[in-house]
């Protein structure tokens, strides 16, 4: 009873690291992607829009190397593994965008940031099913 | 690669999470090497043969039919 309790407050605390990190960072995203939502900035609105999404770039990095500082070596490997559906998830969605743009469908600009969003959750979705349904 | 891994902690009476915390590696990683699912670097396979106070090759077995160098296997 003793091991199962502190069992689940490993994993709670774990899984309340993710959030404390992952959180701002998807925030930051989402804001960054508001940001770039119109297609005729002005100069200031690209400002921010750049230095928004710069700072999103750096807290991505910043989560990926926390996540792999925190990891042992198996739920390295799963995150490893996870990372790489998640990497070509994101090159088969840019190559779409990418013709979806020429074909004047979408704008690729602002399609980008919610692939990279998008395969940020596919990452850190199968991560988790991987760590929560293998028990 | 085979291992005694729930044989030896069923002994001592641990949990996954007891021999997780002596070997300083996460429950899912215990789990994921006594369910054969994961093969333990050679840190951590020391490790833990440390933690039940025997060597390696007591805790884990490889997966062959045959000894390395076996003369009755070479072409």
């Amino acid at each position: 009873m003793k091991a199962e309790t502190q069992q689940g407050q490993v994993a709670r605390a774990a899984r309340r690291a993710v959030l404390v990190d992952g959180l701002p960072v998807a925030t930051l995203g989402a804001v960054a992607l508001a940001l770039g939502s119109n297609p005729d900035q002005s100069p200031g609105q690209r400002a921010w829009w750049i230095t928004t999404t710069a700072a999103f770039s750096l807290a991505v990095v910043w989560v990926l190397l926390r996540a792999f500082r925190r990891a042992d070596e198996y739920l390295r490997r799963v995150q490893l593994e996870s990372m790489a559906v998640a990497f070509a998830a994101v090159l088969v969605s840019l190559q779409v965008a990418t013709l979806l743009d020429a074909a004047g469908v979408v704008a690729i600009h602002q399609v980008t940031q919610l692939i990279i969003i998008g395969g940020l959750a596919i990452w850190l979705g199968i991560a988790d099913l991987r760590t929560r349904l293998r028990r | 690669m085979r291992n005694r891994l729930r044989e030896l902690r069923a002994g001592r009476r641990w949990s996954q999470a007891d021999l997780a915390d002596r070997c300083q590696v996460s429950r899912q990683a215990i789990n994921a090497i006594e369910t054969e699912r994961h093969d333990p670097s050679l840190p951590l396979a020391f490790t833990i043969a440390d933690v039940f106070g025997l060597s390696v090759e007591e805790v884990f077995q490889p997966e062959r039919t045959s000894a390395p160098g076996d003369p009755s296997q070479s072409g």
